[in-house]
């Protein structure tokens, strides 16, 4: 009768001790998520994906552990090009470590760019569906960093790294809209550098994918003109060659080769930064008055006709249509 | 005079406590419980040593490794820990009863919350002393893990001819991911999981009939305990999620019962990188301290009037 009474007595207070606690241990947990401290819970499907053992393991707080384990797995996958292995061990990897920037990086890199290229060369293949597998492994690489931003929104690098892929020019031909690539490649720098942490370039890097969307152009120039007035460090030839082109584009009948000359230093550097730029085909670089720049610069630099950068033919501009030819 | 106020001290709880303690310690030492201390000095030294294969630009070289170091040393203590606390307490009540000390002790003047406490102390001193040579062992490879790392950096940033600002970014970030005082942090929380098995373990063993039993319980308790904040939300919640009552109820049951050793998992974000505020760390140790010291009390509840 004692043994029956002392159980009771002790199931109370376990239940007491329970319910006083209950209120204290969700407002901490509350506040170790608000600190970011407190990791999501666990989806089915990873635990599933990480098998019993491993789900034993990382239940048992040792979720970054597994995680380390499973990236050594990722690169034997990467070694030996299993592109679906590779995607599923990251998507296992950053449900266990959602906080670790390496491993989304990582994992947007071997989707968008490792799986990618290898699906240009993959000759086991035909052509259509060996750009449909470069084009869906790009746009996965996206949305993995696009996750990883959600997860870590004042990682200024995530922002630069989706950044960087969207306004890569053997990139942004695998999105529907290439215009929507390059205005949400110059969003992405936009907010790492709204994080106040980010290195200089990304201010810089914002301009050259928003000088590339059709109908920016206003825009595109006050942003220029705001970076060249910043000082020497910006004044790179990409920008100073950008603040020119969007300037003949605002103002049509400005003297093209005189303002190359003013910013550029000397006719010759003009002509240089204008001959490169005009290179620059497959980058979608706008060219405004550069073909008049430099047919006056030619003249005033004696250039013969034969030597003319207008009359080489530019570099084809290569992309999916000549990667996936029959 | 000296002596008069001396003697209430000599025969204060506290005192026989840390006897009993001092005791309890010295026996797990005798058992060789430090062995895996060998097994962890391994993993830690092969941590810094070993080239794992890693996919990293330049710009992150060596960043990884201290990530892993952390990621091992941590993993391991947990492991060792908790395995240790629920062990070296399951073992303590049988052993003194087949030693036959439990009843020397007991014919003698000594309270038997003395008595439970005292072992409990001990095994927790075990952990602790265990944790502490881990902590420094992992905190002197990860800080010469980090130089190594940070000069490799530099090295790397200043033939890329990178900018101070950069180079200075790259250094802190770095320095971030080496040896500081969340990671101590993270530590400490490792403690008070493994303090809160240990109190569990001497609280199922004054009811359990053998070592495997106390042992088996108190690892399944271990994990199911990580999900009992999930128990929690579904109880909290039930109304907006339109639970049926025997659900609500059941949530209810669990989540009261069972303690939730998912709040230590802060150990996983501080191996991430993030810092760990000190009134998170003094929540947590209140934590720590509310389950052990209840299910101490409760011990000494059932422990009280048994018969041996």
């Amino acid at each position: 009768m004692k043994t029956v009474w002392k159980s009771v007595a002790l199931l109370g207070a376990l239940l007491a001790f329970g319910a006083a606690r209950i209120p204290y241990e969700a407002g901490l947990e509350r506040q170790l998520c608000d600190d970011g401290l407190f990791p999501p819970d666990l989806e089915i499907g990873t635990r599933e994906r990480i098998g019993q053992t491993s789900s034993a393991v990382a239940l048992g707080g040792l979720r970054t552990l597994v995680a380390t384990f499973l990236n050594l797995r990722a690169f034997t996958f990467f070694t030996e090009q299993r592109w679906a292995d590779v995607e599923d061990t990251f998507e296992t990897m950053v449900d266990l470590a959602p906080r670790t920037r390496y491993y989304w990086e990582t994992g947007s890199w071997h989707l968008a760019y490792n799986a990618a290229s290898y699906y240009i060369n993959d000759s086991k293949l035909p052509p259509l569906r060996r750009r449909e597998a470069w084009r869906a492994s790009i746009v996965k690489g996206r949305n993995f960093l696009e996750r990883g931003i959600r997860n870590n929104p004042d990682d200024w690098r995530l922002q630069a790294s989706l950044g960087f892929l969207l306004s890569d020019a053997n990139k942004f031909h695998a999105f529907r809209d290439p215009d929507e690539a390059l205005a949400a490649s110059a969003d992405a720098y936009r907010a790492a550098a709204a994080t106040g942490r980010a290195l200089g370039y990304v201010k810089r890097a914002e301009l050259y994918a928003l000088a590339r969307v059709a109908g920016r152009e206003s825009a595109t120039l006050a942003l220029a003109r705001r970076l060249y007035a910043e000082g020497p460090q910006n004044r790179t030839p990409t920008l100073q060659m950008l603040l020119l082109v969007l300037e003949a584009h605002e103002n049509p009948d400005m003297n093209v080769d005189a303002r190359a000359i003013e910013i550029f230093g000397d006719a010759q550097k003009a002509y240089d930064a204008l001959s490169n730029h005009w290179f620059r085909t497959r980058e979608r670089f706008p060219v405004y008055g550069v073909a008049e720049g430099l047919r006056a610069l030619e003249k005033q630099l004696a250039i013969p006709p034969e030597d003319s950068v207008l009359n080489q033919p530019p570099p084809p501009p290569r992309g999916p249509d000549d990667w996936f030819r029959e | 005079m000296t002596a008069i106020q001396h003697q209430p001290l000599q025969g204060s709880h506290f005192r026989r406590i840390l006897v009993i303690a001092a005791n309890t310690f010295t026996q797990l030492v005798r058992m060789k419980v430090f062995y895996f201390m060998g097994i962890f000095a391994v993993i830690a030294i092969a941590s810094n040593f070993f080239d794992l294969p890693q996919h990293e630009g330049p710009e992150s070289v060596g960043s990884n490794v201290l990530r892993s170091i952390k990621s091992w040393s941590l993993g391991a203590m947990t492991l060792f820990s908790v395995v240790l606390s629920v062990v070296a307490t399951a073992l303590l009540l049988p052993k003194d009863v087949e030693d036959r000390t439990l009843y020397t002790i007991l014919a003698k003047p000594v309270p038997r919350f003395d008595y439970l406490a005292g072992k409990l102390t001990g095994v927790l001193m075990l952990v602790f002393v265990s944790l502490l040579v881990m902590d420094l062992l992992m905190t002197a490879v990860l800080h010469i893990r980090t130089g190594m790392v940070v000069e490799q950096q530099m090295e790397m940033a200043r033939a890329m001819g990178w900018p101070p600002e950069a180079i200075d970014s790259l250094r802190a970030e770095t320095l971030a991911n080496g040896p500081n005082l969340s990671l101590q942090g993270a530590v400490l929380a490792v403690f008070l999981r493994a303090s809160i098995m240990a109190s569990l373990a001497l609280l199922i063993s004054t009811f359990s009939t053998s070592t495997l039993f106390t042992t088996i319980v108190s690892f399944l308790v271990y994990f199911i305990g990580h999900f009992q904040a999930d128990a929690r939300d579904v109880w909290l919640h039930a109304g907006q999620e339109g639970e049926g009552v025997f659900a609500r109820l059941a949530a209810l049951l669990f989540s009261l019962i069972l303690p939730d050793f998912q709040l230590f998992n802060v150990i996983d974000a501080v191996i991430e990188g993030q810092a760990m505020s000190l009134i998170a760390l003094g929540k947590l140790t209140l934590v720590g301290l509310y389950y052990a010291v209840f299910f101490t009390f409760a011990s000494w509840f059932i422990f009280a009037d048994k018969e041996f």
